[in-house]
Formats: structure tokens, sequence, C-alpha cells
């Protein structure tokens, strides 16, 4: 239990007798002594070897599926052994935040080459150096376009879990929220008026929308419109800049991260240059030292709250930024054809599925371009489904309703995973 | 040094990825981009390049990093593996509950344990830093009164001596800060706080120690003047690993907590992160924690929704796997360890203070907790030589700098932690370099003022970068 600790017996009465004190609680002196009395109750100690059974003995309570036809805001893709050997590197893993640039430029470079992959995808100008997550880089990212209407508004065909967190952000500020409405799964351009709308493309159900006719609704309304993208989608489509969008966020876990219940994961926010001074949370800048050897260092740091206080942009300090090294590391390996070629092979196998669900009685519940998600009718069955696919190692879709299913297929499916799957959803439907 | 960009080579395609087994899906002309721009590199060249990157940064495995207010302990090898398991890695947060019930009990144990320690009812993990942790108390905060039509409680009272974030999560909390002065030791002027305080504070956010490293004396007496004016104590938890198992928040007063696994628990912090920033509460505020919580019912662990909520701050659970480190610190050490550790931690700073006092003055009259400021105010008016210049010092003799410049109240402030897990060896060597920086400091300020001379790049030209942003190479 006391592994971690380097000091001798020796050495502790060494450095007491230098403090010239009997014992290490007179350290402790200020502390009231009604508080000191009362006694903190915990588990004895372990061994590592006792702590990595115990804690083991929960990760053989979970079920790993062979396959996963889950996503909705997770998804499980193929990651490189590289990736994890290389951000594994102890100098990436327990360094802090590079506040001292002369023995962070490592640490510094990578930020600045993640900001410039992200920007690549999402075609804008600048990016920060991460957020949580997707959905809270949603709240902030909607947070810096508040102007005279204090009004955001958010389509409600878009992540739910995004959806609640951008109103949490936004009630706490006193901003109002409206939920627009969306029309066969697709959002229905808002002319009203917001200084924010936030919308999903690929959205929640998985449809590619038509982005450019919401930026200009939101445009001529006066807003500002700030898109959700899956990163991976980007390796296909246009990119939300050249769509119209002022901001582009998204979480990053489909590049390389593993799903790990949810976290951690990491939120990108990309925008057009007017909003540099308006990010949140760290932002990496090139410069040079006196000698003119090129370094980078955290930058425009006047936004942030260890400067400005209450009149900082955002509270956020620690970010994410060992997932946003995991991102850029595993982008790297990719290349713009391995990307293309996994985003590629998301969208071959979920048509395929679909194609085949819909033979096997359960239709697609919207029209239109999907990438790599959709939803299908299972006329009341959706639990016994789940359930069927469950007993064959499969992690079935997302039950949003007993009719709906939202399924997802990355690259990691198999043909005959599909079939299987079909072939369920056939059997339980007859 | 060239980036991963200037490094790519047309010719070169990266990993090959498996084609599909499927026919192809055609999308509409019009949906699809034009290239995409990323590096373009073989394997070994991607391993080259981050390789060279890291021995361009420092770790904590690589030397002695007494980062103040950031907990830079030693992160043990263990918890990487085990949050690495395919049983927690590779798991779908929206699995059914009956499928995760390993997920589900590690959190519920994990909240536990935070309860044993702070003395609070209940935690939530979902906030995935601490200043995400600050935001989402003073919510529950702002939830409590307005449940108790007590609209009008609109302030947060925060010391002037406290992390930046305190005043910038109020804001985005939608509250207006009131600043508490404090005296030179930086405990709050308790007269000043009786006048401050009224049917207006919505609560006090204290960092205890404050980050001055100094035990506030009068934390009951506080809590009693905030309670009784119908305010509620926020606990910063930044400062924990002093008093972890020994003293809890919750018997001191406090009403809310958020802790940063990444720093009392031993969460690597990744050059930034992830952390994670669990929040407590006690029972009163239990309702508005955010959904879904987890029950333990006679069927197993399942998700509850609450109708209270003061809302959802992220997407699932929070940073499921540094959850998972924590809770293996926490089984390791066990009571008794944990309360060893904060014992250690205050004994190396009260050590390391004591050997730096040898070389400039340092008022060393009551003891210090895990951490320590030191003014270089003198040493500037004598010699010119900053704060920073200090700190750039002693990077050339193998110490990471202290925080510097922080707390604002301190004039040419460092900040130093050394916590628990640094060597005696460790501390004298680093006492010893500060010793000669001093020294040097008299002889040859602008020796001093040189460094670092050791490192890849010198100074960097700061202002430059903030006047003309490079922000995308």
């Amino acid at each position: 239990m006391s592994d971690y600790i380097s000091l001798t017996d020796k050495e502790r009465e060494e450095m007491l007798s230098v403090l010239g004190v009997g014992s290490v609680r007179e350290l402790f002196a200020d502390i009231p002594a009604e508080l000191g009395r009362l006694k903190v109750r915990l588990s004895q100690g372990r061994t590592q070897k006792e702590t990595e059974e115990l804690v083991s003995s929960f990760a053989a309570r979970n079920k790993v599926y062979k396959s996963v036809f889950l996503g909705a805001g997770c998804y499980r893709h193929y990651i490189p052994a590289a990736v994890g050997a290389i951000v594994g590197r102890e100098e990436f893993l327990t360094a802090y935040t590079p506040y001292q640039p002369e023995i962070s430029q490592g640490i510094l470079q990578a930020m600045f080459e993640y900001q410039t992959m992200m920007c690549s995808l999402t075609g804008m100008d600048v990016s920060n150096a991460s957020h949580y997550s997707g959905a809270t880089a949603a709240a902030e990212a909607c947070l810096m376009c508040l102007g005279k209407t204090r009004t955001i508004g958010v389509y409600d065909n878009v992540n739910p879990d995004t959806l609640e967190t951008v109103a949490t952000y936004a009630r706490a500020r006193g901003v109002k929220v409206v939920v627009l409405p969306s029309s066969g799964g697709k959002a229905v351009p808002y002319e009203g008026e917001a200084d924010a709308v936030y919308m999903e493309s690929p959205n929640y159900f998985g449809l590619v929308e038509d982005v450019t006719a919401v930026a200009d609704a939101v445009h001529i309304a006066g807003g500002k419109l700030v898109v959700g993208c899956n990163p991976v989608s980007l390796a296909l489509f246009r990119t939300p800049a050249e769509l119209g969008a002022d901001i582009a966020v998204g979480d990053g876990q489909p590049l390389g991260l593993p799903m790990s219940f949810g976290g951690p994961s990491f939120g990108f926010i990309t925008a057009k240059k007017e909003f540099t001074r308006k990010l949140p949370g760290r932002i990496v800048g090139e410069t040079a030292d006196a000698e003119g050897r090129r370094a980078f260092v955290l930058t425009l740091q006047a936004r942030e709250q260890h400067i400005r206080r209450e009149k900082a942009s955002s509270n956020i300090c620690s970010n994410q930024a060992h997932a946003a090294l995991t991102a850029s590391v595993y982008l790297s390996l990719m290349g713009s054809a391995g990307l293309r070629a996994v985003a590629e092979t998301c969208a071959a196998n979920a048509h395929y599925l679909a194609d085949k669900l819909s033979e096997a009685g359960a239709p697609r519940v919207h029209k239109g371009e999907f990438f790599h998600e959709f939803v299908t009718d299972v006329k009341g069955k959706a639990a016994e489904i789940v359930c069927a696919l469950d007993r064959q190692d499969i992690l079935g879709g997302l039950v949003l309703s007993p009719d709906r299913i939202l399924w997802c297929c990355t690259e990691t499916v198999s043909k005959s995973d599909m079939d299987k799957v079909a072939e369920t959803v056939g059997r339980v439907l007859k | 040094m060239k980036t991963v960009f200037e490094k790519s080579s047309a010719e070169i395609k990266g990993m090959e990825m498996p084609a599909p087994q499927v026919e192809k899906h055609i999308f509409a002309e019009g949906l699809l981009r034009d290239g995409l721009r990323l590096p373009e590199l073989s394997e070994q060249e991607v391993a080259r390049h981050y390789t060279a990157l890291s021995k361009r940064a420092f770790g904590v495995d690589d030397g002695f990093y007494p980062l103040g207010s950031c907990t830079m302990k030693y992160n043990p090898k263990l918890h990487e593996k085990l949050a690495a398991l395919a049983g927690f890695a590779d798991v779908h947060p929206l699995t059914r509950a009956d499928k995760i019930q390993g997920s589900l009990a590690l959190i519920d144990t994990l909240n536990s344990y935070l309860c044993g320690i702070t003395g609070m009812d209940a935690f939530t993990t979902q906030p995935c830093a601490g200043a995400h942790g600050e935001f989402l108390g003073l919510l529950l905060i702002k939830a409590y009164h307005a449940s108790r039509g007590d609209g009008a409680r609109t302030k947060v009272i925060i010391p002037d001596s406290a992390h930046g974030t305190n005043p910038a999560s109020a804001v985005m909390a939608g509250f207006e800060v009131v600043h508490a002065g404090t005296d030179a030791s930086g405990d709050i002027d308790l007269d000043a706080l009786r006048a401050l305080v009224g049917a207006d504070t919505a609560a006090l956010m204290l960092t205890n120690p404050s980050t001055l490293g100094l035990f506030e004396k009068n934390v009951l007496k506080i809590a009693e003047i905030v309670h009784d004016a119908g305010g509620l104590m926020y606990y910063d938890g930044a400062n924990l690993n002093a008093v972890a198992g020994v003293v809890r928040p919750g018997d001191m007063g406090f009403d809310v907590v958020h802790l940063n696994l990444h720093k009392t628990f031993s969460a690597p912090h990744g050059g930034g992160g992830p952390g994670a920033g669990p929040v407590g509460c006690k029972k009163a505020l239990v309702p508005f924690l955010p959904n879904p919580r987890i029950a333990d019912t006679d069927e197993g662990f399942r998700f509850n929704y609450g109708k209270r909520s003061a809302g959802r701050v992220s997407a699932f659970y929070g940073n499921f796997g540094v959850l998972v480190k924590a809770l293996a610190y926490i089984v390791t050490l066990g009571g008794e360890g944990i309360a060893q550790a904060s014992e250690t931690a205050v004994l190396n700073a009260n050590y390391l203070r004591e050997k730096m006092s040898l070389h400039y003055p340092i008022d060393t009259s009551r003891p210090c907790m895990h951490e320590f400021v030191v003014s270089m105010k003198k040493l500037k008016d004598d010699t010119g030589v900053t704060a920073n210049d200090v700190a750039k010092a002693l990077i050339d003799r193998g110490i990471h700098p202290p925080t510097i410049y922080f707390p604002l109240i301190v004039e040419e402030a460092m900040m130093f932690e050394p916590t628990e897990t640094e060597t005696k060896e460790g501390l004298d060597r680093a006492a010893e370099a500060f010793g000669e920086i001093v020294r040097l400091a008299y002889a040859d300020p602008a020796a001093v003022k040189r460094a670092p001379v050791t490192t890849p790049i010198g100074r960097p030209d700061e202002a430059a970068a903030a006047r003309h942003p490079v922000l995308v190479g």
C-alpha cells in the first residue's frame, strides 16, 4: 500500500528533526482539534496484485461483444497498435499542461499539429486544443455566438445528450433555448431570431443534412450556425465551412479512441477566423526564440480564466489533451487515403445492412442520404431483436422506441455479421 | 523541428485499411469534398516523429515536478493496464444495464469511497475536469435555492487567493462574483466576510488548504457565518492532497465538493487532460445531481432518471477511464495509505521549504500543508532576477519549475508542491539548485536571465505569438 512513497523511515526521522518536530501530525496543528478527531473510515490497503485482481473483476462483469452495431455518439473503430504504443509514452502521458514552453515543445507542437488537422477536416480557420466532449464543445460554441437575442436554437434531431448539455449551459446563463423542428428526420430551415443555431450533419439518425439551406436561413435572420459533425464522415463530405457553418464542432472519439464506456473522449471546436479570440480553452501558436528557432507556445491567454478570472471566455482549464494527441497520431497513421477508406467502408456496410434489413421486413424510416447510421421500423419488436442479437454475441442498435432501432455500422463489422443481423431481424419479425 | 505535415510525402499512403466486403456506396456528387490534407507518412515515420516530440517533453518520470496546485505525483503503471482492459475500454456506454454491471458497480464503488473521503452523501462522476465540476457544483447550489423559492441568492463569494476557475465558473453558472479579502497568511478576513454575506449570498467557494498552502484555521467559523446567512459552502478539491484521509470537507461544513482525480487520486495529467472532476454533495442537494444516477437495486445496478436534475453537463458518465485509475489508487492505498500519502506530502513540502529557506528568506513560522508559496520580490528588487528567470534556471538543473505568478496576491510568486512520491534526495537537490540560482542571481544576474540553455529552444517570443497568431501550419 505504500509502493508509491519513496521515503524510508530513517529519512522521515531525519526530515522531522530538520523541521524540529517530533511527529508529522505536529505539522497539521492548524487543523482545529475537533476536526482532527473525526476518523476517516476506509478499507485496508492492498498489494498491486490484489488491486489488479479486484479491479479486473469489475471488468469481467461487463460484456464485450464480438460485433457492435450500436453508435449514437460512441463508435467502435479499428485502432492500430501503433496508436497506443506511441501515446503511452510517459512524456506525453504524465506531463502537465505545457506552461513551460522550453521543456514542452513536443506537446505544444503536437497540439499545433492537432489544430491543423482539425481545421483541415472541417475547413475552418482556427481550432482550440480540445474541449471535454462533443456535447460540451457544442455548448460552448453556442455560447461563443451570444449576442442581442440571448437565444440559442437547437434542432430536435441532434444527439439528445448534446441537446441537454447545450440547454444546461445556456439556461445557467439565463439564455433561452428553442428546440427547432425537423421533418422526415431532417432540419427545417429556421428563420426566427437566435444568436446561434446548432444542428448536426450527419444528424442523430445518421442523415446527411442540407447544411447550406439552414445556414442561409440562419444568416438572413442574423444568427450564427454551429454544426456538429462526425470527424470520420468529414473524410468524405464537403466541409461544414464550405457549406456555410460559422463554427464546426464534434466528438473526437471515432479518431482512434476506444469506447471506454463513454470517456475519455474529446470535443473539437473549429471556427472562422473572426471567432479566434472567443474560443474557449488552450490554443497553441507558432513563434520563435531569440535565435530565430521555431517555437510553439500557449497563446491568446488573455481569453482564459487564469488571467481574466470572471471575465474569461470560459472556465475551462484542464482539457482532453491526451485524447486529442491520440487522434492526431491516428490521423497521421491513416493519412487521407486511410481515413477515406474507413469512412467508405462504414458507409458501404451501413447501406448494405439497411438494404438487408429492408428485405427482412424492417425498412428505413427516413428518406435521403445517410452516412453510417440509420433508423429502421421494427414493428414493435425492438427489444426482442436486441435480445436475440445479444444471444449471438452481437450488440444491436439503440432502441429508440418499441418500433425504432438506430443502427450503426463501422469498418469493424463483417459481411457475415451483417447477414446474421438481417437474418435475426427477419426471424423475429416473421 | 519540422511538423508532421512538413515531413509528409505525396508518394506515401498511410496505413492500408480494409476495403469493404460489400458494394461501395456511391454518394451524390454534390455531397463530396475535394481533397483532404492530412499527414502522409509510413508507420515508422509516424513513430519516429512522435518519439522525437516526446523527447521534447518532460513528464513525472523524467524528474522532479513541483508544479504547485497541480499535484504532480507518480502515476502508477498498473492503472494504465487496468483502464485498457477490454472489459472497460471496449464497452459501449449505451449497452443495456444488465450487461454492464461491472462499469456501474465500479462507478458506484468509487462514489462510495469518495463519499467516505469527503464526508458527502452522494457523488456524480459526470464532470470531466475540476472546472467542469465547479460549474456543475454551482448549478446544484442554484437549483437548491430555487427549489426553496429563494431566487434572490445571486452572488458567490470568492477569496482573492482563489484559482481563476472559481470566478469563471461562477459566471458560467449565472452568478455574480463577490471578492472576499484575505490577510497576509491567506486566511479570510472574518469581519469583512460578515459584512459581505446576506440574503443575496448563494455560496462561498473555498480551497482549503488555500492556494498559499495554509490550512484555513477559521473554516468552521466561516461555514457558520455563511450558513447563518442562508448560503452554502463549496469546497474546491484542488488541494485535497494535503488532507485526504486526515480531515473531511463535510466535517468542515462544506455542502458541495469537487475533486480532481488527476491530482489527488494519481490519474496522469496527459499534457493537459483528460482529468475527472466528480462532484459530491450533502443530502439536501442530491435530488439535483445530473441524470442518469446509478441505483443499487435488487436486480443489480440500474440507471435512474430523477425529475429535479440541475441538468446534464456532458455526454454519458464522464471520463470513465480516469475513474478506473482513481479507484485502483484508492483500493491500493486504503484509508491508512491515503492518510499516509497526505502526511508525507505535507512533510515533503515543509522539508523542502525549510531547506530552501537556508538560501533565501522564506517565512517558516507556520507549518505549510502540501505546498508553499515563495515571493521572489526581494531577489527581483536586489538583482532584477524575476520568478520567471528562476523558473527557467531550474529547467537547466533538470527540475520542472513550480507554478509561477500564482496566487495573484503574492508578488513574484513561486508555488512549490513536491507531493508525497518525491524522494528526499530529489528534495535536497532541488533546494541546492534553488540556492545556487539565488547566489548566481547576485553574482551574475545576466547568466540567470539567459536560462534555459539546455533545452531545444530558448525563451520563445510570446508577445509576437499573441500579436500575430499563427495557429495552424
